[in-house]
């Protein structure tokens, strides 16, 4: 009888053990989809230039990993400039977005005055007017202003963006009145007030932000692409794609001019992940 | 609100005047003027001129609209581009809310899954081009394992019936995770006790998803709907790195039409015309999907 009931409580221990295991094998299942074209690409970018990248059946593992390609990549282009300029635009680029969606989201959210509701919708309706389609008009205004081909016909349309001025109103707006009347009874004024009491306590938000306008200028192309002619100032994206157009790029070195790419943004994604993750779902909900 | 409690919309507080909020403002300002509402100006204008960069803007009135009615490739590019939004949807709006139900699971590595998945989201389009077209070669993993279950090969990019699809997938890798994370989000605010009542009421995994889960993922759905609708319609980025809209224009979307129209035939004003007529198409598709989806939550 005692056997017996152990017995069947093992039985029941081992089925949950399998389930548990077949789930961790359906999520690595997954997992490999999303993962997998980056370690092709890792294992094509290693290969010594004896082994083929390509064949049925995959030959995935280098025999044995090499390092030349990367040497080949860098030298093929100026990659080093191309990873400077990407610095420089992300450098400049993110905190004047931070201090600029900061400076326009804290009246909206934090003074009474006519039109707010107007001011705000006139900022949201930058996300009906997407990059994709302001190509043409932007290349224009820009050869007005005697931009085009410079590092501020890059960064000036990279600066405003709907969800930075959405997510930080959001913010200031549920700062607690208390903190604000006190400094307010002190005698601050609303400059004071904004930089000193209000800009610390939303610098979760501005983190977050920072994230997101790190990867989106690290990424950026089209734009670039369409301004820049000078290959002096391109960013990182627009040398890989110049790298693929290169006659003679080897695949591998092609392969390892791309994963060399992907290292910054996906070394500030694993060290942040938690608030990229946590904040997606945030602002959707928001 | 404190500030209308202290002294209402009239009486000022203390340390604001009139212009504060304004002042506040003043860059956001310039700089929506200069990047993106004089553009808009000028977009209109093009559209109805034309302009080749080194003549002066001519006014043609509604020559480009008329052009447009006429020339093939224009609606070869809506066609696309439509298609473009058919096959995205069920695989950005569906997809991903199975993918986020198989990650809504309390287990200690979850977070590293759902990392896992996001990877593509901040990964750039160049750089996740340049491995696609590596797993999609004809020699590449995919075609070999086609090949395993007696098929292929298949030259994804490089035929006519293929390659749309497989622009279209990517873009939709590309944006799973994305979507995943919103989802996840609406599923974390269904209540637990319905989830729970269904359960004690003997509902299956699939009533429980038809009954309890989607009714009241209705305001995600809105989100995810607008949003893969807006991002397929204005595809570009992604045919530009795989395809460059062929073979024989069977990639050709409305995006890359008018990037090409404009900065390969220097033909701005016509280029112009054809955005005004996307930018048209994605305003209709948000107002018509505000319309639905508020009417549902009456």
């Amino acid at each position: 009888m005692a056997a017996r009931r152990l017995y069947r409580r093992s039985r029941l221990v081992d089925r949950r053990v399998v389930r548990r295991a077949a789930f961790y094998l359906l999520l690595i299942a997954v997992a490999a989809l999303f993962i997998g074209p980056f370690l092709i690409l890792l294992s094509s970018a290693i290969k010594p230039a004896t082994q083929d990248v390509f064949g049925f059946p995959p030959d995935l593992i280098p025999r044995p990993p090499v390092v030349d390609w990367f040497r080949e990549a860098w030298t093929t282009i100026p990659y080093a400039r191309f990873l400077v300029n990407s610095l420089i635009y992300v450098g400049i680029t993110v905190p004047v977005y931070l201090v600029v969606s900061a400076l326009t989201a804290y009246p909206l959210a934090r003074i009474a005055f006519r039109g707010r509701g107007l001011f705000f919708m006139l900022f949201l309706s930058i996300m009906f007017l997407p990059g994709e389609l302001m190509l043409i008009p932007r290349f224009l205004v820009m050869s007005q202003l005697g931009l085009t081909d410079t590092f501020a016909s890059v960064i000036l349309p990279a600066i405003l963006s709907s969800l930075g001025i959405f997510l930080l109103r959001q913010a200031f707006s549920q700062i607690p009145d208390e903190i604000v009347e006190a400094a307010r009874v002190d005698g601050a004024n609303e400059f004071a007030i904004f930089w000193r009491i209000a800009v610390p306590i939303v610098a979760p938000t501005l983190a977050v932000l920072a994230i997101l306008g790190f990867v989106s200028v690290w990424n950026s192309f089209i734009w670039p692409m369409v301004t820049l002619t000078s290959q002096s100032k391109f960013p990182i994206a627009l040398g890989i794609a110049y790298l693929s157009g290169v006659s003679g790029t080897d695949v591998r070195g092609l392969a390892a001019g791309t994963v060399l790419s992907l290292i910054p943004v996906v070394v500030v994604f694993l060290l942040l992940q938690k608030r990229i993750l946590d904040s997606m779902g945030g602002a959707v909900k928001g | 609100m404190s500030v209308t409690g202290m002294s209402g919309l009239n009486g000022r507080v203390v340390g604001q005047r009139w212009y504060t909020p304004y002042l506040f403002m003043v860059p956001g300002l310039l700089l929506y003027a200069a990047m993106f509402a004089w553009p808009a100006v000028i977009a209109v204008q093009l559209a109805f001129s034309d302009y080749d960069i080194v003549n002066p803007i001519r006014w043609t009135g509604l020559d480009n609209f008329a052009r447009l009615a006429d020339d093939p490739r224009a609606w070869i590019a809506l066609r696309n581009s439509l298609l473009f939004v058919v096959m995205f949807l069920p695989l950005t709006v569906v997809a991903p809310l199975f993918l986020a139900m198989l990650v809504n699971v309390k287990l200690r590595a979850i977070q590293a899954f759902r990392m896992l998945y996001y990877l593509p989201v901040i990964t750039s389009m160049v750089a996740v081009a340049v491995a696609w077209k590596y797993v999609f070669n004809r020699e590449g993993v995919v075609n070999w394992m086609l090949q395993l279950a007696g098929l292929g090969p298949i030259d994804f990019l490089f035929d006519r019936h293929w390659a749309l699809p497989t622009v279209v997938l990517l873009e939709a890798w590309k944006n799973a995770g994305l979507f995943m994370m919103i989802y996840l989000a609406g599923l974390q605010a269904v209540p637990a006790d319905h989830l729970e009542a269904a359960r004690i009421d003997g509902a299956n995994g699939r009533q429980r998803l038809w009954h309890v889960i989607v009714p009241s993922l209705r305001p995600t759905f809105a989100v995810t709907l607008i949003l893969s609708m807006l991002e397929a319609m204005r595809a570009f980025e992604s045919v530009y790195v795989l395809t460059r809209g062929g073979p024989l224009d069977s990639t050709l979307t409305l995006g890359y039409y008018i990037w090409s129209k404009a900065f390969e035939d220097y033909d701005m004003g016509y280029a112009s015309a054809v955005g005004l007529v996307l930018w048209a198409i994605m305003i209709v598709l948000a107002a018509v999907n505000l319309a639905v989806t508020r009417r549902k939550d009456v």
